[in-house]
């Protein structure tokens, strides 16, 4: 069954529907979270964090706006860079309202291959120069304001935001091309 | 094709972009979350970027997780038998993320849930005012023994409680909750399960005080909640009804 027939029975209240979704995606949230937590007691913590949220909201998925894996990455990730604010001393925030978003507007972007995905993002990413890639690559899987990364980069925080910015803007034409 | 257009530092675009990708700080982020929930095409433009953002995550290595946390959210969200009508879902998954807060999943609070869960969430049928309601609150252990009745006086604003059992706050804060339809807990303060008392109900909550609401209880840090949401297991539930 894909993804987003599962999301649609779940928001109708079917629970096998859950467990299938948790067995196709489990691994790939998983590793994701780890990824950016690298501490496996939270990562599990934030993981049936995520599988309950998607209980709760996936009456909410819009498929004709978000794709359901980038969905529920973006749950996965958001609350587990809550989770590393949570733990330092930064002024913490909800990241998870950013997978709130929702409005009526008939949505560009439809579900492609997953796999695909990953591989048109990073031929984009290819063609930004190393290190700005790699501050985007960091931005996303660390959770770093661009205030942490500039200081970690040791460049002014104009130029930082100015990669990034360009540097996604570019990814963007690429992958619209 | 290939024109890049830097983004204005302090628009519309930049926002959606910074906020995407999780790079602003507090106050930043927060001013972001406003205007997603006001303003739809910001929020189209955000997920424009975490659309673009997402395929990043699923390059990563996917790591098989233990057993435990499919058991953890299937007691966390299955634990009651009967299937159960998809209007108290909401109920149901807002008492489940509440009680995850703070403890972990106890049995006493599972079954609260179950408790809850199968009382449909029946859309509260406004009261003339002057009809007492009350609501027999029954534990949420297995003997399901009425633990306190409350009688709710619209007239006076204050809810009558009359303990029908030993305290079993066990040195926590008891605090009395107020669950309509689909809404979250809302608090109504802290009460004392040993003596009889008169429980003023904060004013903007009384045109909540409705037949079909629930009232639960739930123990507490001293103090009560400390995050406005229940934290602690849920020991008691009913719901009012005219008397």
């Amino acid at each position: 069954m894909a993804l987003v027939s599962m999301l649609d029975r779940i928001g109708a209240g079917d629970r096998n529907s859950l467990k299938m979704l948790y067995e196709a995606t489990s691994a790939k949230l998983f590793g994701v979270i780890l990824r950016i937590l690298l501490e496996r007691g939270e990562a599990e913590d934030v993981l049936q964090e995520v599988y309950i949220t998607v209980w709760r909201k996936a009456a909410e998925f819009d498929a004709t706006r978000a794709s359901p894996i980038t969905w529920m990455v973006t749950i996965a990730r958001n609350r587990a860079i809550d989770r590393l604010r949570a733990r330092g001393s930064r002024p913490t925030t909800t990241l998870d309202a950013a997978a709130e978003v929702r409005d009526t507007a008939p949505g560009a972007d439809v579900a492609i291959d997953t796999a695909n995905d990953a591989k048109r993002v990073n031929a984009a990413l290819a063609t930004l120069d190393p290190r700005h890639a790699a501050i985007i690559r960091s931005a996303y899987f660390e959770g770093l304001t661009y205030e942490a990364m500039s200081d970690r980069e040791g460049v002014p925080i104009g130029t930082l935001k100015s990669w990034v910015r360009r540097g996604l803007i570019r990814m963007r034409t690429v992958l619209e091309t | 094709m290939t024109e890049l257009d830097d983004i204005p530092d302090g628009s519309d675009a930049a926002l959606a972009l910074d906020f995407a990708l999780g790079a602003l700080d507090g106050s930043a982020m927060r001013s972001a979350e406003l205007r997603l929930r006001s303003d739809p095409a910001f929020a189209r433009d955000v997920v424009r970027w975490q659309e673009q953002l997402g395929p990043l995550a699923t390059d990563v290595a996917a790591v098989a997780a233990p057993q435990s946390v499919w058991s953890a959210v299937d007691r966390e969200l299955f634990r009651t038998a009967a299937p159960r009508p998809v209007a108290v879902q909401s109920v149901w998954a807002t008492l489940a993320i509440w009680r995850a807060v703070a403890f972990g999943a106890s049995g006493v609070a599972a079954i609260a849930l179950g408790l809850l869960v199968s009382r449909p969430a029946a859309v509260p049928v406004a009261q003339p005012t002057s009809v007492l309601l009350a609501a027999s609150m029954a534990s949420t252990d297995s003997a399901k023994a009425v633990l306190i009745t409350a009688t709710y006086d619209p007239t006076r604003g204050a809810v009558i409680l009359t303990p029908a059992a030993a305290d079993s706050s066990r040195g926590l804060t008891p605090e009395l909750w107020i669950i309509v339809g689909k809404e979250a807990p809302k608090s109504l303060g802290v009460i004392d399960l040993k003596d009889p008392q008169a429980h003023k109900i904060p004013t903007a909550l009384r045109a909540q005080m409705n037949s079909g609401a629930t009232l639960a209880i739930s123990l507490e840090p001293a103090g009560g909640s400390p995050t406005g949401a229940p934290t602690g297991p849920v020991v008691a539930a009913g719901k009012l009804a005219p008397i």
